[in-house]
């Protein structure tokens, strides 16, 4: 049965983790869901426990004190714990190794992060091509490195600093590819990394590191197919447009054992649409994300969302907003609520700074239109049903008009990743083909349990809850 | 904003599902005029949201006919539509843990082999020997082998395609909000859609609206007694092949199929009456859960993958009502199918075709008459919704 808590806190990023510190330290009762065994989300990741020996890198070390300070403050961590479900009433399910079955929250704070944004071309379906996120996760948390000879392709300076990471670990970076072209529009935003020495000092130190060892940064450049029988053996590179559509005639090829991908991030805000949040089309943002109060609570009273999740902005911001949520869905639940407007205030002038910085970032490095349009009809948009553009484009042709229709008609996301791959793909490619806004076809609706969860652990749910169900439903 | 526009057709059909679909497409084919209406998309209520059972045994004595038919139908649908609906006929086990159900079952197989549809009764044994995967929990059942399943995603809108291929004009995301009458007979229909409103013209009214039939009826002064449930399904993971037949136990309420892909549906049988929520309860998952791994042990090991909800409409009797309307000329209800309206859509399409164009259909239709409720009977058991 359903455990009644004060604030639940889902994820354990930099979000996650500022939002339950500030709730507990408020003196709000907090449980912390984590889907991984342990805090820290992508930003923090830290390493497995084997490689723990090793000077651990700063941002890593940052995560463990947050961390720290989060027990010490005595919220109850819940790790490898998926939330697989979100009903009406705060009502989260969950699955894991300890921990009751459902938490009844007062204040849900979700801090879910973002997922890499898949891109289709030629050849992306081949072993050897990956995510800039899978190659992170490979070299920070298992000390593994994704290949040989690496090509690093787009946007933003988390790319110099894999490249960076990569070459340190002794690989052979290729090229890094930058979809963006900067002239005139960087200098312009510069003023917003006034504030942001950390970041600069970073993306410097990354970037002077690949000029020392020669590693060609290549900006206005992107994929235009992957090459290979079993696995990437070289890579067709063009220049790409402001839309960053392929310019005719600027082909070249690479040879390369593994292609990195890295063109920004998608919010994973399915909990917030399951539970009926009220979202808005971002593309500066990542995608669709919920719409928020200035104490990040959505649409629905007592559910707040923070971090890359519902917007995204990176770390610091993330830390931020985690901070402001937790103080705020404290206060709901009776904690310091008359000093947490004042609370709330005071952090206004480091939100404001993060926020310029995240506006100035999305200026820079949101991908263009065109990246949508390296797919051709024999490219696989949906991985997990293996459906082919040409498929997608007959279905729309035939009048199905939204994500959903083309879902039912083409499988297209009814695989195991449950559409997080090929949402974003599919929307785009039916808004293309009706002449239509992205914003207009939306996303796939999300159903539970959002991600795969044994029948077994779910059937063992107590019996009470199904008798409960019946009377809710002759209540009705 | 309104802008309005006139159109003509022989026969509206109100209502987008399977019935209204199957019943625009054999009228096009008979060289009928027909304006299909729907106020979403195609097939994208009960029609294509069900269990995918295409049954004929466990059925209400007057429903049995129909069924039969409708199967005949079903057999030939792929070459007749142009579109694989996935359509086979894998067989229906209908499943008994007690003795009382076994009963049921056995009285049941004689009326149904005195109409003609084969039917087998199994005993523990043999169900043993025949179906290995079922749980050791089941006594017995009753299996008819020309039973089987289809997907509902692609049959509804395969009609709707076909349909449009024959000439229907298909108006999508278009609401039908008023049916016009003159000196006692059909006359228009109007209709509400994103490019504002249209009225069309015409001497016929099918009226194929699943739960949403009753609002509009009513504007006829019509009481149309039909109540919308939720149904809800969960599917597993990809598995490796497991059974083909359509598996149910009312004992359990659960029903299960394993679709070409390799997943198993698991639903419910007997859906909650009187509410269009589609949302899924955490209890329902639960429910579905445990009966999915009570049924067959083999799935213990999987995983639900993901959930869904659809809206049916259930009448007092669980049996759909297929008529002519006193008092009001041209205005035909096919509706209230209670849960067996996907396997029924082609016979009931075919039916109301006839019921217009030749004036009697082939089967009779006055046992599924709306007038049946002012003089109530007794109320057979409830059926499951499949």
């Amino acid at each position: 049965m359903a455990e009644q808590v004060e604030v639940a806190v889902v994820g354990a990023g930099p979000g996650g983790l500022s939002a339950a510190l500030a709730a507990a330290q408020a003196g709000a009762q907090v449980t912390l869901v984590e889907g991984y065994g342990r805090p820290g989300g992508q930003y923090f990741r830290q390493m497995a426990a084997e490689f723990q020996l090793r000077d651990p890198l700063r941002h890593q070390r940052e995560g463990r004190a947050l961390w720290e300070k989060v027990l010490a403050a005595g919220a109850r961590f819940l790790p490898d714990t998926i939330v697989w479900g979100a009903f009406e009433g705060n009502l989260l399910a969950l699955q894991g190794p300890q921990g009751p079955p459902a938490l009844e929250a007062q204040a849900v704070i979700l801090a879910t992060g973002a997922y890499d944004r898949p891109v289709a071309f030629p050849g992306w379906t081949l072993p050897g091509v990956m995510t800039a996120g899978a190659a992170q996760a490979l070299l920070k948390q298992q000390c593994i490195l994704p290949g040989k000879r690496i090509l690093l392709a787009g946007t933003g300076p988390l790319q110099f600093v894999l490249a960076a990471d990569l070459v340190h670990a002794g690989a052979n970076v290729v090229a890094v590819l930058e979809g963006a072209r900067f002239f005139g529009k960087a200098s312009r935003r510069a003023g917003a990394l006034w504030g942001q020495w950390e970041r600069v000092a970073e993306g410097l130190s990354s970037r002077l590191i690949l000029l020392r060892r020669g590693v060609p940064f290549r900006p206005g450049w992107g994929i235009v197919a992957a090459h290979g029988t079993d696995q990437v053996e070289s890579a067709t590179i063009a220049r790409l447009d402001s839309q960053w559509r392929h310019t005719p005639d600027s082909e070249e090829t690479l040879a390369c054992d593994t292609l990195c991908l890295g063109y920004g991030f998608i919010p994973s805000n399915t909990l917030s649409r399951l539970l009926g949040a009220k979202q808005e089309w971002r593309p500066d943002l990542g995608g669709e994300v919920p719409l928020r109060d200035r104490h990040m609570q959505t649409s629905l009273p007592g559910v707040y969302a923070v971090g890359d999740g519902a917007g995204v902005g990176g770390g610091p911001l993330a830390l931020v907003e985690g901070r402001i949520a937790g103080i705020a869905a404290a206060a709901r639940t009776g904690h310091h609520a008359s000093e947490a407007e004042k609370a709330i205030r005071r952090l206004a002038p480091v939100l404001a700074r993060e926020r310029r910085f995240q506006r100035m970032y999305a200026a820079l490095f949101t991908p263009g239109p065109g990246v949508y349009e390296w797919s051709r009809d024999d490219t696989i948009l949906c991985r997990c049903e293996e459906v082919p553009q040409a498929h997608v484009r007959r279905t729309v042709a035939l009048g199905a008009g939204s994500a959903n229709e083309v879902k039912a008609i083409t499988r297209c996301g009814m695989g195991d990743c449950q559409g997080r791959m090929c949402a974003h793909l599919v929307a785009h490619c039916i808004a293309r083909e009706m002449g239509r806004p992205v914003a207009e076809i939306g996303l796939f609706r999300p159903r539970p349990p959002i991600f795969p969860i044994p029948i077994a652990a779910l059937g063992r749910q107590s019996a009470n809850a199904v008798v409960g169900a019946v009377t809710e439903v002759a209540r009705r | 904003m309104s802008t309005s526009r006139k159109m003509g057709a022989e026969v509206v059909v109100v209502g987008g599902g399977i019935i209204g679909c199957a019943a625009a497409y054999y009228l096009a084919r008979r060289g009928v005029k027909v304006v299909l209406l729907e106020k979403s998309v195609v097939g994208g209520e009960a029609s294509g949201r069900n269990g995918g059972g295409v049954r004929a045994q466990c059925r209400e004595r007057r429903e049995r006919p129909l069924a039969i038919a409708s199967i005949k139908l079903w057999v030939g649908l792929q070459a007749e539509l142009g579109f694989d609906v996935e359509y086979v006929q894998g067989g229906n086990i209908r499943l008994a843990t007690n003795e009382e159900r076994m009963a049921t079952l056995r009285r049941e197989s004689e009326e149904e082999l005195e109409d003609g549809l084969v039917v087998d009764l199994w005993d523990r044994d043999e169900l043993r020997r025949l179906t290995p995967y079922l749980s050791d929990d089941f006594i017995g059942a009753k299996y008819c082998p020309s039973d089987g399943t289809a997907n509902p995603i692609l049959a509804s809108r395969a009609f709707g395609w076909a349909a449009k291929r024959e000439g229907v004009t298909l108006l999508t995301q278009t609401e039908a909000v008023n049916i016009g009458v003159h000196t006692g007979r059909v006359a228009s229909v109007t209709a509400r859609g994103k490019d504002g409103e249209v009225l069309i013209e015409a001497p016929w009214v099918i009226h194929a609206g699943g739960p949403w039939t009753p609002q509009l009826s009513r504007t006829l002064g019509i009481q149309a007694p039909i109540e919308p449930a939720r149904s809800t399904i969960a599917i597993t993971q990809r598995m490796p092949f497991l059974f083909k037949e359509f598996i149910s136990s009312h004992d359990m309420g659960v029903y299960a199929r394993q679709a070409r892909e390799g997943r198993v549906h698991i639903g419910g049988v007997g859906a909650p009456p009187g509410t269009f929520d589609q949302d899924v309860p955490a209890a329902t998952i639960a429910h579905l859960a445990r009966g999915a791994a009570q049924m067959l042990p083999g799935l213990c090991g999987a995983n639900f993958l993901r959930t869904w909800s659809g809206t049916l409409e259930v009448t007092p009797d669980k049996v759909p009502i297929i008529d002519h309307v006193d008092g009001i000329r041209g205005y035909v209800l096919a509706s209230g199918f209670s849960g067996h309206g996907f396997c029924l859509g082609p016979i009931a399409g075919k039916l109301l075709s006839e019921l217009i164009v030749d004036g009697e259909p082939s089967l009779p239709l006055h046992e599924f008459r709306l007038s049946r409720f002012e003089h109530p009977a007794g109320q057979p058991e409830a059926s499951p919704h499949e």
